[in-house]
């Protein structure tokens, strides 16, 4: 049985209130005739808001959070639709702080023979929400004798997240899902945020990446691509990477899933 | 607000009402979809768009994908009165959508646009600290064909004007559009023409709102959808 | 060892019957008539307001009540159990109202009403109620008036009558009840039902009535709405009545 998250009952304090909403005077007289449009959601208080209400008041676990996210940045997720199968690539690199702690990591998982996670984040979250869907997809197929689709896996990921979001300690990871249905082929793949945004897209970027990434798929990326197509589309974006992006990432773990499953390959 | 951006205006006709939204789905500055859905249908008669942080948006509206490209035109006709699951699942919302099939169920009898306003009001307001980041607009006809439109802050404050509403990052702009283009009694074609001048020249002056647009035309006969293609970029 | 399943009320009787809720009929058909009747413009519901000693203050009897501002109730049967069923259905009036800025329709309140009275003969640890209730309002489909048992049971009437003088009543009813009758011909009806079965003279402080109605009103910005009501008669509107009989 998937988890489910504990109610909260919220008890804010004035005080928590006011830390929360710092325009609150406008938000308390919002019954003037135009609405009150304090409730600014900039990156600032989009991460304060992350946390739950009454973690409010400990203001060191929203920069925590904050440069955690930061961090997060630096790691590479990339995918890319073709014809009949989703190209992945991921870092390899562990990183803390200023130092790589170590090479070769797997920064995906298979949730099951046709569709595969990809995450970034705060390192413990990353794995820990990864492997609780992972087995909660598996359990899935064991309890009801066939596999979610990828849409279907998005939809139970996104609502996952988003009920973590709203806990005391939400899980911080960025996500792609890619997959094929096994029976026609037809590659999807979806974008999701720690935020729990959800949006499915014919290729996709999280981190630093997507900014050098996104124009050159924009550029390159056209409707039924092949898996070689695919492979030059993805080294051009890493070759962009190499020579433009600050992060030295020497190493990136690509994976094709199609109809046969999910496997690693060499590019 | 400004994390995702977005524009979305419903504006009053002469026996009709008009919705619209643009389409982009992005973080901050970087636009990574181009057909995110921001409007839905709560009956034939009732749509509602909620324009705010994407994942708030999602959570009360849309826990489903939307499918990826609407048709370019598409013409209802009103289907035969069924209270039984009136929403299209396809089309409608997580939340929203659970709460007006059972109005639906429990009722039997077919939520108005005003009643369905003061319930998402309601809603809204139920999580009045840390609550929802997101400002709905309503657009719909009532059970005797009137206009009704509004739209509402993060908390649910309800404003009903008699000419137009806007919300989003845009809103300013769109405020300068309908103020200069919107009049009294337009007929469903003009209302559409004028929504959609408002929406597009509105988009095209704020960074994080554009990509296109989707316009719902709602009439007594049907509801007119048409996509938009504005400056795409 | 006949009694062997009167005791607790959730268990039935071999020949399928909950006693409990039978006993609690024989209370509401212990308790004072009231009637209602439906009229082409509304809905008149009214009881005998009795008295056991005339040292007792009359006003201080309320059994026609006002549950929001277009539905109100009247019981036969148990005073107090009429009250926490009262108190209950106002309350779910104003929590659907602060939701939908809408008074309730007949029929949603009818259900909650009689999903509380079910319940009340399925819980450990209770008893149903012991009365049947007559709820009169006006909503969006117009005049309504409904009939909720003891058992949770609840029946949409043209007229119907509850109470001690039920059977006497009802008969009445049937022989002077008219579809196209209004209002007003409606309240005189329902006087003279109730008037079947009543002990000496009656006077304006010997019975209650409650009306549910349309109410035309122009607002401030001189637009015109009609909305359901329900209210009661004063004492000098049910002697008009009494007078004009």
């Amino acid at each position: 049985m998937p988890a489910t998250a504990p109610a909260t009952t919220t008890t804010t304090s004035p005080a928590a209130v006011k830390s929360m909403f710092p325009q609150a005077k406008s938000l308390s007289m919002a019954s003037s005739a135009k609405p009150a449009l304090s409730l600014q959601a900039d990156t600032k208080s989009v991460a304060t808001r992350s946390i739950a209400p009454e973690s409010i008041k400990s203001t060191t676990s929203t920069s925590t959070q904050q440069s955690l996210t930061a961090r997060a940045l630096f790691e590479v997720l990339l995918g890319i639709t073709g014809k009949d199968f989703v190209l992945t690539a991921s870092d390899d690199t562990c990183a803390r702080g200023i130092v790589v702690q170590k090479r070769g990591e797997d920064k995906s998982r298979a949730l099951n023979k046709n569709n595969l996670m990809l995450f970034t984040g705060e390192a413990g979250d990353t794995t820990q929400f990864a492997e609780y869907i992972q087995c909660n997809t598996q359990l899935y197929r064991i309890r009801n004798g066939m596999d979610l689709s990828t849409r279907a896996v998005s939809s139970y990921v996104r609502k996952e997240l988003a009920t973590s979001l709203r806990s005391r300690h939400p899980y911080t990871v960025n996500l792609l899902i890619g997959g094929v249905d096994p029976k026609t082929g037809t590659p999807e793949l979806y974008w999701l945020d720690y935020l729990s945004s959800c949006v499915k897209l014919n290729y996709a970027a999280h981190g630093y990446a997507s900014y050098f990434c996104m124009s050159t798929m924009d550029r390159y990326w056209k409707p039924e691509l092949s898996v070689e197509e695919a492979i030059s589309l993805l080294k051009k974006c890493l070759a962009e990477l190499k020579v433009r992006f600050i992060g030295n990432l020497p190493n990136f773990v690509v994976k094709i899933t199609d109809k046969d499953g999910i496997r690693e390959i060499e590019i | 607000m400004e994390y995702n951006g977005g524009a979305i205006i419903a504006m009053k006709g002469k026996g009709c009402v008009a919705i619209a939204a643009d389409r982009r789905f992005g973080i901050q500055a970087l636009t990574l979809g181009t057909d995110f859905q921001k409007v839905f249908s709560a009956t034939d008669k009732i749509y509602f768009g909620l324009a705010g942080l994407a994942t708030d948006v999602q959570t009360l509206l849309s826990n489903r994908i939307p499918s990826p490209t609407p048709p370019f035109e598409f013409t209802s006709s009103r289907p035969i009165q069924s209270f039984f699951l009136k929403t299209k699942a396809d089309i409608c919302s997580e939340k929203f959508r659970m709460k007006v099939d059972m109005y639906h169920l429990r009722e039997e009898r077919e939520i108005s646009p005003k009643t369905f306003a003061h319930m998402v009001s309601s809603t809204l307001y139920e999580k009045r600290f840390g609550g929802y980041f997101v400002f709905p607009t309503v657009a719909g006809l009532d059970a005797n064909n009137e206009p009704y439109i509004c739209n509402m802050d993060g908390i649910g404050c309800i404003t009903t004007p008699n000419d137009f509403v806007v919300s989003g990052t845009a809103e300013n702009q769109l405020y300068g559009m309908c103020e200069s283009l919107w009049e009294p009694n337009l007929e469903p074609e003009d209302l559409f023409e004028t929504i959609s001048q408002a929406l597009l020249n509105g988009v095209d002056r704020d960074a994080i709102s554009g990509w296109g647009g989707i316009v719902h035309v709602i009439t007594p006969e049907g509801v007119i959808t048409r996509t938009l293609k504005g400056r795409m970029d | 060892m006949g009694d062997r399943y009167s005791f607790s009320l959730t268990t039935f009787s071999p020949s399928g019957k909950l006693v409990q809720i039978e006993y609690a009929l024989a209370a509401v058909n212990k308790g004072v008539t009231s009637v209602g009747l439906k009229g082409t413009n509304g809905i008149v519901i009214a009881t005998e307001r009795k008295s056991h000693s005339p040292l007792l203050e009359d006003n201080s009897i309320e059994k026609v009540s006002v549950i929001c501002r277009n539905i109100g109730v009247v019981y036969s049967g148990m005073g107090p159990d009429a009250r926490i069923l009262l108190d209950k259905a106002r309350k779910s009036a104003q929590e659907y109202k602060r939701i939908y800025l809408e008074e309730p329709s007949v029929m949603i309140m009818v259900k909650e009403i009689a999903s509380i009275m079910q319940e009340f003969t399925q819980s450990g640890g209770v008893r149903p109620f012991g009365v049947s209730l007559l709820i009169a309002g006006f909503d969006d489909l117009g005049p309504s008036l409904y009939q909720v048992d003891p058992s949770g049971s609840y029946f949409a009437w043209k007229a119907s009558a509850i109470g001690k003088n039920m059977i006497n009543a009802k008969t009445f009813l049937e022989k002077r009840y008219s579809e196209t009758m209004e209002l007003e011909d409606a309240v005189h009806t329902a006087i003279l039902t109730l008037k079947e079965g009543y002990e000496g003279t009656m006077a304006e402080s010997g019975i209650e009535i409650g009306i549910a109605y349309l109410e035309h009103t122009t607002t401030k910005e001189g637009d015109k709405i009609q909305q359901g009501r329900f209210k009661k008669l004063s004492e000098p509107e049910i002697k008009d009545y009494l007078a004009n009989l």
